[in-house]
């Protein structure tokens, strides 16, 4: 905590252009000693990366809270057709987390061949089977757990245990902000609940605060958290807020003034000033009445049902349009119901989350490549693990960390790809096995990052979103 | 590398290289035992290795560069893709050499970089050596590893050094000799004193957490006595709020909060007493090995103040994962996944907490850089093998508790049937006390007769068998919709009720009674009807006049299983894994005998998937009104013989009964326990998080794979503190409390160099806003140095041999002269030490989060200085879609009750942490936060500027100056005073009137509030 003359400092400033968080990581990393030799800065010559050329600028990641049932979506496994209703045995042991093993269960859902690059999807994703030639699949990931908790940790932190950053924060910390007047780090949970773990997913554990995910309520009349006073006295009018703040300005002036040679005295006049152009611009990147009607339709907010996953798809692309560079957009509570945890009654519970996803993510993709975006935009969707290819209770399935279904569009991404397969019951990863590692090491990879090499000291250890893992799954990049 | 060249240099090599490896052969076994070679290998090579090549040339990495693996001695033998890395004692021959060496032919290694030149020297030494190298796969490490590694200074004992010898006569303590020194050597000079109302500002909230009051500030800059500044420090050390800080400091360092954390982050209603006992420790000034010792293993070491058990808060204070630890199956593999996770936690907080050490990092395997093997590291996770996270009872009045233990022993001597205890009820005065017990009995109890049935049926298809004991089990299919009929003769003459028993048994899920997952059942409907046994057609419905049951679920009473609606049902949860009964009494009694045929029904239809595991229906004649509770079978039998005839071990039978109820009322009539959220190894069980009665077996986890158990570790710790041993001699090893007083005592050992570094840094951190090792939890070669290594040693035996006062250790800090420097820049002294890690000036400091809302708090003349007790909860809770209940922060009330009160007090949420907190940066509680993170960012300047609290208190303090009554200057010049402790400037007071004028005082002090000298401590 001790005091850094402006000059010792000035290599750490850059990395934020004066944006959001970013003078305080700059005190932070000189403070703690890191700075030196440890990170390198964003090269324009390489697009912004730091270890290598970038492909990717910005990052959308769908994230699916509960665990995607890949037998009943994209694996399609005749095997469960054929064995439907037998005793799961396929040599050793058998077991799920929450209940005792059933009878193997084929989907109840019809699957096609879809596009160019024929890959199986099922019809509870209509409108995404369209857009199958732009996603490359990760076919056969695997987890460590079969519990939602440290399942979500592991693919959002790369650990079991609270308390590590997630992506965002690890994103945000190699490479800094794309705009100064908009946090780098945005959050859009659904608005029925926060996901497993909470806000324990978007955090940034030891990173400095700054990078954590703020959370953007978007069906929130003030969907930024004191971006203005809630409930302003009347005494509180434009003028006064203006003058007040210009007051406010000359004051720290003096006292910075008169205490020379603390950088972090000048920090705090800017972050005023920038707070003030914050409140300039969010309220315009939140603001969907500026879309068109047709596109508007498009992300389906005429539609009740895919009303509210909508808006927050486009309220993501207006956020990465105007310089955010990591949105994260949830799909579905904690909790038992209503999300993509299906214990009960698959035939039911899953085509009703599906269909909000559909159509508006749909959207998304299409959206994005009309605007360019997809050029530098890279669309992540994941979820924390899969389900069983045998019932619980009478239509329901179990979580499986054993394989499950991720997959990526854009920038970078060679479309129409899947990498791995699982075994003929959808039950174990077989081959091409990967994992939240390889997933993360290969969107930092994107990002002009080496995953190794992006590391935070933290009691002893030099962390990384991989841990001691990872590697970059060569066969998604174009 | 580049794998072309490398091979053309193999092609060239391949022979030699294979002939030399063999002739070196036999030069390689001795070089194991060459023990200075092994020493060199530590010193030198290990630590370059990792440093420098392990990143892509390790066995952890499935496919390591090259194909190549230099962390063990094989690795390097075998080599990659170009051949054998390594020839020994032909460093000419060897591609590691000549990869560093950038020769000819080869890649250079590291690509992009030459090794400092010293580094390369000595790897080209130590392959000359034969390559001495310890590091054969699969082998603990060797003693040479560990003595060598052992030479840090953290490690090193613990001795007074001399102090410094100086004649500045800036010096007013010794550590100031310690400081100067350091500045002399480097052409550096202390900076000056501070001035008086920078001091008392800087003193006041670094011992409290508060600022002075102006009127404080004033008696102190009017107060001349010699010793004004001295009599300040044992004021604030005195007060109250000092017990508040540092309490607060501490619970950043242990990650407490008051949710479990994970994905069910459930409140923990009672982890609070631990946060009380945190505040009275400091007060109090417990010694600090005492303090240690508390939160550790209080109850192994203080067994006569029961209370002191709220110290165990400490090793419960991190996240727990219910779903993992609780929800799932207890036989999954998860399950133990889980387990060894949450022992994880603990070790790392014991370990770097009270001695700086990452002992984490050897879960996996051996430390890479300190002396920890993996052995260490699960010898600490048995330590804690014995104890769980739970609702911890106990009694604050330890003469409750010696009762309650006496009878609770005596009680359990019974249950089990000891030898003494069982002859003891032959004793006539137990004799006297079972007749007098019996004569007050109403009427005698009903004798139940168990039914046999001639035929079962499951309408759902599971499988019902007769059991010995009379009872029926039901497995194979579980029925989503399930009704069992039973038929079976009537036996008695005259039935009056009849008993349903509803059976716990291992083979069931969660042991039952119920087939569903957790153990439960639901009976929806319970109907009997009876026939002639010669006439089966002419069944008649039996009415029922009540039914009572010994435990119901909430909301699934016994009625419903009477009421004839198929969407209600009795049921037992949790109260799982128990037998329970239910009574069913007859409207009128059965005539006829054993001339009837029963018909019994056991709906079981809804919920579905809850039907009966194992149960057991019998009879009585007994008249009267029949109901559980009711006496046991086998005292009912006897008390049905006459009193005379009955035989000695009935009487004692009986007696046992008599006395063993007896005191289970009486510990009922004793005053209720006190609950903390705690370390336990008895506690009530939540489902299947339940005591497991002794030390769970903790594996040695290779590659700290659940899949890879090794052998059962002995509980133990480090093993690199020279003097003390590693593991426990201890004289009941399943006594898990004296694993835990053992660990304990070795932390507070005298020659523990650790411990008395590591608390003395911590404190020091927090009076200069850094440590002397500004890496306060990590002590170890990842760490930093100490600046001041000297000075360091001298306060930890200063602090260790002085009783461990931490008071006094504050009063030896605050009163030096290097701490009353002032903060003012020397650009001079700058250019030589930029970072001030010589403290040639104080460091100005931001104020943490607690700070700032507590400082507006006493400004606004709104704080509340209530102490202790639960949690204030700063936001509005409801239900969410499962566990973790929805937050809302910006819905609180800041003038409801309790508003004010510190910021210590205030309810913490893990995963859901306040907002306007988060953006001062308070600690994540997810983790261990030695030292906060400090930011200064456009969101804090949002929070600090539009944030209700804030606002509110605004209007407060406008209050507070318009009740003054005076013109617009003078509330100008009393809102400086408030705020800052001092007069404003002309211009201040010139423009601030100016504002004051124009949008009034409430709008005033939000500028003075959000100003930079009231966020920062100078």
């Amino acid at each position: 905590m001790s005091m850094k003359r402006p000059i010792t400092r000035r290599d750490a400033l850059w990395r934020f252009g004066g944006g959001l968080g970013g003078l305080a990581f700059a005190h932070l990393l000189g403070e703690s000693g890191l700075l030196a030799g440890s990170l390198p800065r964003p090269r324009s010559g390489w697009n912004g990366g730091i270890h290598h050329p970038a492909k990717v600028r910005r990052i959308i990641q769908l994230f699916m809270n509960g665990g995607v049932s890949q037998p009943d979506t994209f694996d399609f496994k005749p095997e469960l057709v054929r064995r439907h209703g037998e005793v799961f045995d396929p040599g050793g042991h058998v077991e799920a987390p929450t209940s005792a093993p059933g009878k193997l269960m084929k989907s109840p859902f019809a699957f096609r061949k879809h596009g160019e690059c024929g890959r199986w999807v099922s019809d509870v994703f209509p409108q995404l089977a369209t857009c199958v030639d732009e996603m490359a699949f990760l076919m056969a990931m695997v987890s460590r757990t079969n519990v939602h908790g440290p399942a979500s940790y592991l693919m959002n932190t790369g650990f079991l245990t609270p308390g590590f950053p997630c992506m965002g924060a690890w994103a945000s910390y190699g490479l800094g902000s794309l705009a100064e007047n908009l946090p780098t780090f945005v959050v859009l949970p659904d608005p029925k609940g926060l996901p497993y773990n909470a806000k324990g997913n978007f955090t940034s554990g030891f990173l400095p605060m700054t990078h954590q995910g703020v959370i953007l309520d978007a069906a929130s009349p003030t969907p930024i958290p004191d971006l203005f006073p809630s409930r302003p006295p009347k005494s509180l009018t434009p003028e006064a807020e203006r003058e007040g703040l210009s007051e406010l300005g000359k004051m720290n002036r003096r006292h910075a003034d008169t205490h020379p040679g603390d950088s972090r005295l000048e920090a705090r006049i800017s972050s005023y000033e920038l707070a003030a152009r914050m409140q300039l611009s969010a309220p315009d990147a939140v603001d969907l009445s500026r879309e068109t009607n047709a596109t508007r339709r498009l992300y389906g907010l005429d539609d009740p049902i895919t009303e509210d996953y909508g808006r927050r798809c486009l309220l993501a692309r207006r956020l990465l349009e105007r310089g955010v560079r990591f949105v994260q957009v949830w799909s579905g509570a904690g909790g038992p119901k209503n999300n993509w945890d299906n214990h009960s009654d698959i035939h039911n519970e899953l085509p009703a989350i599906a269909r909000t996803v559909d159509g508006p993510t749909t959207a998304l993709l299409r959206d994005l490549k009309a605007r360019g975006l997809l050029d530098d935009t890279l669309v992540v969707w994941s979820t924390e693990f899969g389900r069983m290819p045998f019932t619980q209770g009478a239509t329901g399935r179990d979580h499986n960390g054993g394989t499950f279904v991720s997959w990526m569009a854009g920038a970078g991404i060679k479309g129409g790809v899947s990498v791995g397969q699982s075994d003929p019951w959808a039950w174990q990863a077989a081959e091409g096995k990967t994992t939240g590692y390889d997933l993360h090491a290969t969107i930092l990879h994107l990002l002009g990052i080496d995953h190794q090499k992006l590391t935070f000291r933290h009691n002893g250890i030099d962390r990384r979103l991989t841990d001691v893992h990872g590697h970059v799954v060569e066969g998604v990049l174009s | 590398m580049s794998p072309r060249s490398l091979r053309s240099h193999w092609r060239v090599t391949i022979l030699r290289m294979v002939l030399f490896s063999m002739l070196t052969f036999p030069a390689l076994t001795q070089a194991s035992d060459d023990v200075s070679g092994l020493a060199f290998f530590e010193a030198k090579i290990r630590p370059a290795l990792i440093e420098h090549c392990d990143k892509c040339h390790s066995q952890r990495l499935e496919r390591p560069k090259g194909g190549l693996r230099v962390d063990t001695r094989d690795g390097l033998l075998t080599g990659g893709e170009s051949g054998p890395a390594l020839v020994p004692g032909k460093p000419d021959e060897s591609l590691i050499v000549r990869a560093i060496e950038h020769q000819q032919d080869v890649s250079a290694m590291p690509p992009k970089q030459t090794l400092p030149p010293r580094v390369i020297a000595d790897i080209r030494e130590w392959v000359a050596r034969g390559a001495p190298d310890p590091r054969v796969a699969g082998k603990r490490p060797s003693t040479a590893f560990l003595g060598d590694r052992r030479d840090w200074w953290s490690l090193r004992p613990l001795n007074r050094p001399r102090i410094p010898n100086d004649q500045s006569g800036w010096s007013r303590t010794p550590i100031d000799s310690f400081i100067v020194a350091e500045l002399r050597k480097n052409q550096l000079t202390p900076a000056p004193e501070a001035d008086r109302r920078t001091l008392i500002r800087r003193l006041s909230l670094d011992l409290t957490g508060l600022p002075p009051t102006f009127e404080e500030t004033s008696s102190f800059l009017a107060d001349r006595r010699p010793d004004a500044y001295e009599q300040r420090v044992d004021r604030l050390l005195g007060s109250p709020h000092y017990g508040e800080r540092w309490a607060r400091h501490w619970m950043d360092a242990v990650h407490f909060a008051e949710t479990h954390g994970h994905d069910q982050d459930r409140v923990r209603e009672h982890a609070w007493p631990y946060r009380d006992y945190l505040v009275r420790s400091f007060n109090a000034d417990t010694p600090y090995a005492k303090f240690v010792q508390e939160q550790v293993a209080a109850d192994a070491f203080f067994p006569e103040e029961p209370g002191k058990v709220v110290a165990l808060g400490f090793l419960s204070a991190g996240p727990w994962d219910e779903s993992s630890l609780r929800d799932i199956r207890e036989d999954s593999i998860d399950r133990q996944i889980g387990r060894y996770l949450d022992r994880d936690d603990v070790v790392t907080t014991v370990m770097s907490t009270f001695v700086s050490s990452t002992v984490h990092c050897a879960r996996c395997h051996d430390h890479k850089f300190d002396p920890i093997s993996q052995d260490d590291y699960y010898a600490l996770q048995a330590v804690f093998a014995g104890v769980d996270r739970a609702d911890r009872e106990f009694d604050t009045d330890p003469e409750i508790f010696r009762r309650r233990n006496e009878w609770t022993a005596r009680l359990n001597a019974l249950r089990t049937h000891e030898p003494a205890a069982m002859a003891s009820l032959d004793e006539e005065e137990m004799q006297r006390q079972s007749a007098v017990w019996e004569t007050e009995l109403s009427s005698k109890p009903a004798v139940w007769e168990t039914l046999e049935p001639l035929r079962l049926t499951s309408s759902g298809g599971a499988t019902l068998t007769l059991e010995n004991d009379g009872s029926i089990l039901s497995t194979g299919t579980r029925p989503a919709k399930e009704t069992v009929t039973i038929l079976a003769p009537c036996r008695l003459n005259g039935v009056t009720a009849i008993r349903l028993e509803v059976l716990s048994d291992d083979r069931l899920p969660s042991k039952g009674p119920g087939r569903n997952d957790n153990g439960n059942f639901h009976l929806t409907e319970f109907r009997v009807s009876a026939s002639p046994r010669d006439q089966p057609e002419s069944n008649r419905l039996i009415p029922i006049r009540i039914a009572s049951a010994d435990f119901e679920q909430q909301g699934w009473g016994i009625a419903a299983a009477l009421d004839g609606n198929p969407k209600t049902a009795w049921g037992i949860f949790p109260e799982v894994g128990k037998s329970h009964q239910a009574i069913f009494q007859l409207e009128s009694p059965i005539t006829g005998g054993d001339k009837n045929l029963f018909t019994i029904v056991l709906e079981q239809s809804y919920p579905e998937s809850h039907p009966i595991g194992r149960f057991r229906l019998s009879v009585t004649q007994s008249a009267g009104d029949i109901r559980v509770p009711t006496q046991p079978d086998n005292v009912a039998r006897i008390l049905s013989v006459p009193t005379q005839t009955r035989t000695r071990e009935q009487r004692r039978e009986l007696a046992l009964h008599v006395h063993s109820t007896s005191l289970e009322l009486q510990l009922r009539k004793l005053p209720p326990r006190q609950h903390v959220y705690a370390a336990a190894s008895e506690f009530a069980p939540d489902g299947s998080h339940r005591p497991f009665g002794k030390p769970r077996p903790v594996h040695l986890l290779r590659r700290g794979d659940i899949h890879q158990p090794g052998k059962v570790a002995e509980s133990g710790t480090l093993g690199c503190v020279a003097g003390l041993p590693s593991r426990f001699d201890l004289i009941n090893p399943a006594d898990e409390a004296a694993r835990r007083a053992a660990l304990a005592l070795w932390i507070t050992d005298r020659a523990q160099p650790l411990t008395w570094r590591s608390i003395v840094n911590r404190i020091w951190h927090h009076h200069f806003g850094r440590g002397i090792v500004d890496s306060p939890n990590d002590f170890g070669r990842m760490g930093s140095l100490p600046s001041h290594p000297d000075l360091l040693d001298w306060m930890a035996v200063e602090f260790r041999d002085g009783g461990g006062s931490l008071k006094q250790l504050h009063r030896l800090i605050v009163t030096s002269a290097v701490y009353r420097q002032s903060t003012r820049d020397d650009t001079q002294a700058s250019a030589i030490d930029s970072d001030n890690r010589l403290l040639w000036r104080q460091n100005r400091r931001k104020l943490d989060a607690e700070s700032v809302r507590d400082a507006i708090l006493l400004v606004s003349g709104r704080l509340d200085r209530l102490m202790a007790g639960p949690s204030v909860r700063q936001f509005s809770l409801r239900p969410g879609v499962h566990v973790t209940p929805v937050v809302d922060y910006s819905a609180f009330d800041w003038d409801a009750s309790g508003a004010n009160r510190r910021s210590v007090y205030r309810f913490l949420f893990r995963t859901l942490p306040d907002p306007f907190m988060d953006a001062l940066d308070a600690a994540d509680a997810s983790q261990l936060t030695a030292a906060r993170t400090e930011a200064i960012t456009p969101l804090q300047a949002l929070a600090l500027w539009n944030d209700p609290f804030v606002l509110r208190q605004c209007d407060h303090l406008a209050s507070r100056i318009e009740s003054q009554g005076a013109d617009v200057a003078n509330a100008v010049r009393y809102a400086f005073r408030l705020t800052l402790n001092r007069e404003p400037a002309d211009v201040e007071l010139r423009e601030m009137s100016n504002y004051v004028t124009r949008h009034g005082l409430a709008n005033s002090v939000r500028i003075l509030l959000n100003s930079t000298e009231f966020m920062f401590v100078d």
